[in-house]
């Protein structure tokens, strides 16, 4: 019998010290129990469709340095957090000493509040479906924390570039932490790009434990380059009427993941999520969902559209858990996927699993071709074929897209993903 | 302008038009009429290039340009418009975004400098008025929710945008209630120039009393059976089209 592949010790050797102690504490049990972690094979089911783009090297294990200076200088609608391999760069970034609200990168941290983010970290997420996060956990350099106090408001969107530098081969373990107070609210941007050449691994969890009442939009946008594997985990926590919404803009490459979790746990609590997906030519990306309602009186939203050309390969796995008193519960998801050429996959698999009885529960998945008729309709004007393409599949999206609140990250998103349609559609 | 020579397509192997043979000249008005199944749409779609439809034999001249060579884009360009019978509802492309990149296209081809899209709004307003459509349409989807006649209104609102040298109206009536048919007709109306063709597939005689045709064909089994002027079609209201030899075909859808 073919033995398991198991993660290589190599993985288990954070490089810097420089975090307080707790969290050091934190992070050398957590790589204790990482001792043989067996990596994910065809055979392992969330990792089904994707365990064939994984491809990790010793040499990959290797933390990749904190380059002394911001990779991304772009100027921001709102303040700015530059992380580069997962270290803060405080001379990038930019944010005022805000009422209520403390933004603090780990190393940064007083024993206290290390002591107490360690007894947090990890707490939202489900570690057996998104087993990398526990990697971060064993491996994190550094961190941003974000507090906001009962009440506090963020007034602009905080933007948290995470720059992976890879000059030579390794890996950057990025993570942030943002603790909602009772009626708190602000808009999280990550924005994930990279700079060099060289094969890289980033690994990356992201925590939203929200109070009553809380109020938080995260957008999540996937930019790095063809030579980064990207494997993310987001969390959420979600107690009484808290609002969650969340909008993911992924572009494909090697291999792309991203499990997206969210419990509700208070009565009355309201999820939103929408994504979109996008890969040409060999690239990669999946998206695995969950929501847990566990509370009775939720409602949870989520809307996902992926778009592949050329043998590129999307996966939507999204999984809805109604628990046992999580009566008058509203789930409603949906999947449309559109496949450009004979050569793409689209793997969509929808997991509901219900066991109260007075609950709303529908989902949805299609996949379909850009329909003939309107592109003669578009070329019968004068459009060009290439251009009509992309209108097309550019209207695919446009209904999520649209939705992002922010306007320059939304013009960001759509700008980017019609110069990708654009390359797509080049050789049509 | 337009010179179709024994002109035969087929779909699926199936010959559809069967030799057709038509001159409109520039500023000439050219109605085609006919019982259902006679090839009407047909003729009009392989003139706007639908890929759908194979020609088999003959050819088709616009300006001396061999029509048949060029793809449905180039054929636009070159100042080819059709007006749909049915137009496509394609939500998510914003009517204006999708007249500005169409009108742009034309005047990248005519090495004109594209227009922005404060300048394309205003002309875009100009003329949505001309079709009584209102302005807000400009916002929604391609077509997205619009009724038939402002379906019908929206594509002659797109050949006023575009000025083509050949436009083909098909079934442009159709749908219409009587006002509605006004709109539109004044529309065709203005559309009418010394350099412009026009050929309009109607299967009623009564879009003909608001746009007067210079010339008048029957088509029927895929060839033009009969040629005239106006009075053709007031005849084919009387007679229907049995004594011109076509085997009866219901008309009356």
């Amino acid at each position: 019998m073919k033995s398991v592949p198991t993660l290589s010790s190599a993985f288990l050797h954070p490089a810097g010290q420089t975090l307080p102690e707790p969290l050091l504490a934190l992070r050398k049990q957590r790589a204790s129990g990482l001792v043989d972690m067996p990596l994910p094979t065809r055979k392992t089911e969330n990792w089904k469709y994707s365990s064939k783009y994984l491809k990790l090297s010793d040499d990959m294990a290797i933390s990749l340095p904190a380059a002394g200076k911001a990779g991304n200088s772009l100027a921001v609608p709102g303040y700015k957090v530059v992380f580069t391999n997962g270290v803060m760069i405080p001379e990038a970034s930019e944010y005022p000493d805000l009422d209520g609200i403390t933004i603090q990168s780990f190393s940064d941290l007083n024993a206290d509040d290390a002591q107490n983010l360690s007894l947090q970290l990890g707490g939202t997420l489900n570690h057996d479906q998104a087993q990398f996060a526990r990697v971060n956990g064993a491996r994190f350099e550094d961190g941003l924390l974000i507090r906001l106090k009962p009440g506090a408001v963020l007034d602009q969107p905080l933007f948290v570039i995470h720059d992976t530098a890879a000059d030579a081969c390794g890996s950057a373990y990025p993570r942030i932490y943002v603790e909602a107070g009772t009626n708190s609210q602000m808009t999280l941007v990550e924005e994930y790009t990279s700079s060099g050449e060289a094969s890289a691994l980033v690994n990356t969890v992201t925590e939203f434990n929200l109070a009553d009442g809380a109020n938080i939009t995260s957008i999540r946008l996937n930019m790095e380059g063809e030579n980064v594997q990207h494997i993310g985990a987001t969390g959420v926590l979600q107690a009484r009427s808290s609002r969650f919404e969340s909008h993911c803009v992924g572009f494909g490459g090697p291999l792309r993941r991203h499990d997206l979790q969210v419990r509700l746990e208070g009565e009355g609590a309201e999820t939103k999520l929408n994504g979109v997906v996008v890969t040409q030519n060999k690239q990669h990306y999946d998206n695995h969902t969950s929501i847990d309602h566990v509370a009775a009186h939720c409602t949870s939203e989520e809307t996902y559209r992926n778009i592949a050309a050329d043998q590129s390969h999307a996966i939507f796995n999204g999984r809805i858990h109604i628990h046992q008193d999580a009566q008058k519960s509203n789930a409603n998801m949906n999947n449309k996927n559109l496949l450009l050429n004979n050569g793409a996959e689209i793997d969509t698999k929808p997991e509901l699993e219900i066991y109260a009885d007075d609950v709303k529960c529908a989902h949805g998945a299609t996949i379909g071709q850009l329909d003939e008729t309107s592109a003669f309709y578009l070329v019968s004007r004068g459009i060009g074929r290439q251009q009509a393409n992309v209108l097309l599949t550019m209207a695919f999206i446009n209904e999520l897209v649209s939705q992002i609140p922010v306007a320059a990250v939304r013009e960001t998103a759509q700008l980017r993903l019609n110069d990708f349609f654009e390359q797509t559609f080049q050789e049509i | 302008m337009l010179s179709i020579k024994n002109l035969h397509a087929s779909v699926n192997g199936e010959e559809i038009l069967k030799g057709i043979n038509l001159e409109i000249k520039a500023g000439e008005v050219h109605a085609i009429m006919g019982p259902n199944g006679s090839g009407k749409s047909t003729l009009s779609q392989v003139l706007a290039g639908n890929e759908t439809f194979e020609v088999t034999e003959g050819e088709v001249t616009l300006n001396g340009d061999n029509l048949l060579e060029l793809v449905t884009e180039e054929r636009a360009r070159e100042g080819v418009f059709l007006a749909f019978q049915y137009p496509v509802e394609i939500p998510g492309v914003s009517n204006l975004q999708f007249l500005r990149t169409a009108v742009n296209a034309m005047r990248k081809h005519r090495g004109e400098e594209e227009m922005n899209a404060a300048e394309f709004m205003k002309l875009a307003k100009d003329v949505s008025r001309q079709v009584d459509l209102d302005p807000a349409f400009l916002k929604r989807g391609v077509n997205e929710g619009f009724s038939g006649g402002e379906k019908k209104r929206n594509e002659i609102m797109q050949a006023l945008l575009l000025q083509p040298k050949l436009a083909i109206l098909d079934e442009t009536d159709s749908g219409l209630d009587i006002d509605a048919l006004q709109v539109v007709s004044n529309g065709v109306n203005a559309l009418r120039a010394d350099d412009r063709a026009i050929l309009m597939v109607t299967h009623y005689q009564r879009l003909l009393n608001h746009i007067v045709p210079d010339y008048v064909h029957v088509l029927a089994g895929g060839k033009i059976v009969k040629s005239g002027g106006r009075e053709l079609a007031l005849e084919l209201e009387e007679r229907g089209y049995g004594w011109l030899g076509i085997d009866a075909v219901d008309t009356s859808n």
